[in-house]
């Protein structure tokens, strides 16, 4: 891993381990509804401060936090053309299938590529270090794979292009 | 399309007798048909006349040597060789037509032969087209120079140099992704072919913008999303044998690319899809070892289960012996009180394979 990506997902790690400290709180305007207060921001006594964490201009982190849910908000680097369309693809395509993942948000915060919602059910019903490493190493494979997504496109089209030039010979 | 508009035609005319040589009653037929890139045709037969007539519009390359509404000597002697017992080149054409030819279904073949001539005499548009990109290619070193615009479903341009004759393709996709895979696939054709071991190959470029040599056409037919890709034909492209596949080349050109950009497509939905199942089995690591006293409780359920299963089998074997038990009661007839102690006594043969395992020893 690159020295700067290591310290971007450092410094993301870190600062979930610090948020992730949720507990259940039914909701203060209902009676007998629990909502997550963080998508609401109805009581300003119940948020944190959201806190932006940016690798470069192009790449950041938003998270905000509440006292019974976290929102985490990623832009990915997307360099050209090509990289923009399919990193639009692509998170578009797990956004739509949000319930296989159970923490993903179906709707990305607006200015942002993809975001997560994580609530104090799941923080009871999954390990609070597996979900952050989750979400780490899905920052880091998401690059991944949108950099081996356009260098497969590139390498069909060389080959398309030599069997279609062949003809010629 | 055509092809199996063309046969059913034809088995309307013989009534459903298709591989007899007369027909029992030929009927009226008049049938207008419609095909994509603006191609029309038309079939007519009468009672009168023991032939079927099929005129066909096609649009054909415009402002160049040749006027728009009449082909050349050379495509209608290349159409005449399709199938010369069967079709017949009527001169002139009927009306609003470029061609019309005269059919003689009784001629066709007895055996299923018949279906490939009428493949042929349907593929007479595709032989049009490209017998005059053929003609236009063939004469690369004419000085003359001039410019038309091919138009089958998606308009090509042709133009006339001196020594060269260039091929300019306007791209048009419906998709912004569409256009951005198509547009990463010229580059790396121009990439391709300027490398060193593809040299005899046309050379090709591309453009967002239109090339010099389209200076003075429609605005309409320069609007494009996905730029302009030109090939430059020289003479060593058209020899005789690769003149056929330079024409084929660059008659699909479009559907290659459009092909091309839709098999991407499906390929980057299928790794979407592989990688989303990838992390999904990130996530589950961390429910699973919550969940390890739940699939204890579920095996403990297990056992239970197998050794039901295993006391009815022993009731089974229980009922089992009682019932053979019963019918050797029938089968012994006469029945005599203390027989069966005797005959289990005496009559039974010993079994010398014992439970604690030990040989009878022999006597010396």
């Amino acid at each position: 891993m690159a020295n700067p990506l290591k310290l971007y997902l450092t410094c993301v790690r870190n600062t979930l381990e610090a948020a992730l400290c949720l507990q259940n709180f039914p909701c203060q305007e209902v009676e007998r509804h629990n909502k997550p207060e963080v998508e609401l921001k109805t009581s300003p006594e119940l948020l944190l401060n959201p806190v932006l964490i940016c690798r470069n201009e192009a790449e950041k982190c938003l998270i905000e936090t509440s006292i019974n849910s976290l929102r985490i908000s990623l832009k990915v680097k997307q360099a050209d053309e090509l990289e923009n369309i399919l990193a639009k693809k692509f998170l578009r395509f797990l956004s739509m299938r949000a319930e296989a993942f159970q923490v993903l948000r179906r709707k990305p915060v607006q200015g942002y590529d993809i975001s997560f919602l994580i609530t104090n059910y799941h923080c009871e019903e999954m390990q609070k270090q597996k979900l952050i490493d989750f979400i780490v190493q899905f920052m880091e494979d998401i690059d991944k794979e949108i950099s081996e997504l356009k260098m497969s496109v590139s390498t069909r089209g060389r080959l398309v292009a030599s069997e279609f030039l062949k003809q010629f010979l | 399309m055509f092809k199996v508009c063309l046969y059913r035609v034809r088995v309307k005319i013989f009534r459903g007798v298709p591989f007899h040589g007369s027909a029992e009653k030929p009927i009226e037929v008049d049938h207008h048909l419609y095909e994509f890139g603006s191609v029309e045709y038309y079939i007519k037969s009468s009672v009168s006349e023991p032939f079927t007539y099929l005129s066909i519009s096609t649009p054909l390359l415009s402002r160049g040597v040749f006027p728009s509404h009449r082909l050349s000597p050379c495509t209608l002697r290349t159409i005449r060789e399709i199938s010369s017992d069967v079709l017949d080149i009527v001169e002139p054409p009927t009306d609003g037509y470029q061609l019309t030819l005269r059919l003689d279904f009784s001629k066709l073949p007895h055996n299923k032969e018949s279906l490939k001539v009428i493949t042929e005499v349907s593929s007479v548009q595709a032989v049009i087209l490209s017998s005059q990109l053929k003609e236009r290619l063939q004469n690369v070193n004419s000085w003359d120079m001039s410019q038309g615009m091919y138009v089958i479903r998606e308009p090509f341009y042709v133009i006339r140099q001196p020594r060269k004759i260039v091929a300019v393709f306007p791209m048009r996709f419906k998709d912004h992704s569409d256009v951005i895979i198509a547009t990463s696939f010229f580059q790396e054709l121009m990439d391709v072919r300027s490398s060193g071991k593809w040299s005899k190959i046309p050379p090709c470029n591309w453009s967002p913008i239109p090339p010099p040599e389209l200076r003075g056409e429609l605005f309409e037919d320069l609007s494009t999303n996905g730029g302009f890709v030109s090939f430059d034909i020289s003479s060593h492209h058209v020899e005789v044998k690769r003149l056929d596949k330079t024409v084929w080349s660059l008659l699909n050109f479009h559907g290659y690319v459009k092909h091309h950009v839709k098999c991407t497509r499906g390929f980057i939905q299928r790794r979407m899809r592989r990688r989303m199942d990838s992390l999904v089995q990130v996530l589950e690591k961390s429910m699973i070892e919550n969940n390890e006293e739940i699939k204890r409780v579920k095996g403990w359920k297990k056992v239970k289960k197998w050794m039901k299963l295993t006391s009815k089998s022993k009731m089974i074997k229980g009922k089992y012996h009682d019932f053979t038990k019963k019918m050797k009661r029938i089968r012994f007839r006469v029945k005599i009180h203390g027989f069966g102690c005797f005959r289990r006594r005496w009559l039974t043969i010993a079994c010398f394979s014992s439970s604690v395992g030990y040989s009878k020893l022999k006597k010396h």
